[in-house]
């Protein structure tokens, strides 16, 4: 078969994506866990773990700029190659909004919750159930799943939307409440933000298989003008 | 609409055959007017024959009958009247390998005006000097115009080839692989050169480097073999189209190595 070592090499490339795939999900569903259960030890593990995440990250770049000077990949193959750079960079930041998450826990340490964390894990479980299919789209090339991904956002928004009128309800109450309920606030919005760039790679997705640009962003849910 | 003054070239349904064998079927383009058309497509899918039809270079091989029409700025190059040395004059040729004949710089340039008594009304040493200039030659050259051009390296006898067809003052430059024989700075250097052509001349080459067809063309044509084993145009559109996001399945396993 021609070009069997660029292919590969190629797919080779696309398994280290969905490795790195795998390491982002982890993070953010284990930063919000230590927060839940205010296991500083783990937080602070998951915020120096975060440096293996972005030498991966450069890992694949590396490799994939390798791929497009040594084998001059054409068409299909270099939409395929332009995906995994920008896809690799998308879930290298989500892992650093789980650094973030971790580093909020860290912050509040052992004092108490000022409420019991119920919906901010289920963001987290809806952003990374979403992730999780993007990149199992990019690799199954499904361009159905790609484009009806995104548009689950709207849940991932309406909670972002539910907890934040509920911190704002509990800082009413007590003003003590404002510094907790602001570092709460910064949570949901790094897990609003895990749902948006998954947005983004359904789009690099969309665009590696058909070779047209589309915008699959839902309109912001949160905070409605 | 074929026939509009200084509207490039309509091919419409062209075929060639040569004896049995269709070596070309029902190609139909437009080559636009100073920009680098590219076709690209593998050995034996009709590219050079195509481009041959462009100066009726195929009437020289025997058994070769072309159907179709094909217009330059208006003219039907098959018509019955046409004279093909002022044809070949307005379409000129730049090969694989570069031919220069056994003669100094300045007399294989001014060969072409000379025979064809082009330089009427200005001096053979202008002409010569212009179209070493446009052939990006003459600051390497013009001491030593009285030498023979076999001793120019490759690169530099490539040039000077490209210069000799400038000289005539053609309207398109056709080019058959004009690097294949070249190494990467030359090839570089020609690419470089092609570009400051379109300013003047449409060009349309046969390469086999898609890298060069995506690094030079405005716009890229790929051949491919039919059934029947006759090369047909598959598909045709700008060069970034075509390298970034082909239409056709073809193209697309082409120019990604998965065949051909």
């Amino acid at each position: 078969m021609p070009r069997e070592k660029f292919e590969h090499d190629l797919h080779r490339l696309m398994d280290e994506v969905l490795e790195l795939g795998a390491m982002a999900e982890r993070a953010i569903a284990e930063s919000v866990q230590t927060l839940k259960n205010q296991d500083i030890a783990h937080a602070r593990g998951i915020m120096e773990a975060d440096r293996h995440i972005n030498e991966k990250r450069y890992a694949i770049e590396n490799e994939a700029l390798t791929l497009i000077a040594t084998q001059q990949p054409m068409a299909g193959d270099l939409r395929t190659l332009a995906a995994i750079l920008e896809i690799a960079s998308e879930l290298e930041r989500m892992a650093d909004y789980a650094k973030g998450i971790a580093n909020i826990a860290v912050m509040i340490g052992a004092e108490g919750l000022i409420k019991p964390l119920v919906d901010v894990p289920r963001m987290a479980d809806k952003a990374c159930d979403m992730l999780h299919r993007a990149l199992e789209a990019f690799i199954r090339q499904d361009v159905a799943a790609a484009r009806a991904i995104p548009k689950e956002d709207v849940e991932v928004d309406r909670l972002y939307e539910q907890i934040y009128r509920e911190l704002v309800t509990y800082i009413m109450a007590d003003p003590k409440a404002i510094e907790q309920a602001t570092k709460l606030t910064w949570v949901a919005h790094n897990l609003e933000r895990v749902a948006d760039r998954v947005g983004n790679i359904c789009e690099r997705i969309v665009f590696s298989i058909t070779g047209h640009g589309e915008e699959l962003d839902t309109p912001p849910a949160f905070p409605r003008s | 609409m074929p026939g509009s003054p200084s509207s490039g070239i309509q091919v419409r349904g062209l075929s060639v055959r040569y004896g049995a064998r269709v070596a070309l079927q029902d190609v139909t383009m437009d080559i636009e007017s100073r920009q680098i058309t590219a076709l690209i497509g593998p050995s034996g899918c009709g590219k050079s024959t195509f481009l041959r039809c462009l100066n009726r270079m195929n009437d020289t091989i025997p058994n070769a009958r072309a159907r179709g029409t094909v217009h330059i700025d208006g003219t039907d190059v098959y018509a019955p009247g046409t004279d093909v040395v002022k044809l070949r004059m307005k379409v000129g040729m730049v090969f694989q390998r570069p031919n220069p004949f056994p003669q100094s710089i300045f007399d294989n340039v001014a060969f072409g005006p000379r025979v064809l008594a082009t330089h009427r009304g200005g001096s053979l040493a202008d002409v010569v000097e212009t179209s070493l200039r446009s052939a990006d030659l003459w600051a390497e050259v013009k001491d030593s115009l009285r030498q023979d051009a076999l001793g120019l390296s490759l690169g530099q006898q490539q040039r000077l080839c490209i210069a000799r067809v400038v000289a005539v003052a053609p309207d398109v430059i056709l080019m058959d692989e004009p690097c294949s024989a070249l190494d990467p700075i030359a090839t570089l250097r020609i690419e470089e050169l092609m570009r400051r052509l379109t300013e003047k001349y449409t060009i349309v080459i046969v390469t086999h480097n898609m890298q060069q067809a995506a690094r030079v063309s405005d716009r890229t044509g790929f051949f491919w073999l039919n059934e029947a084993r006759a090369g047909i145009l598959a598909e045709f559109g700008a060069t970034e189209q075509i390298f970034t996001s082909p239409r056709d399945r073809r193209t697309e396993d082409y120019i990604t190595g998965r065949f051909g």
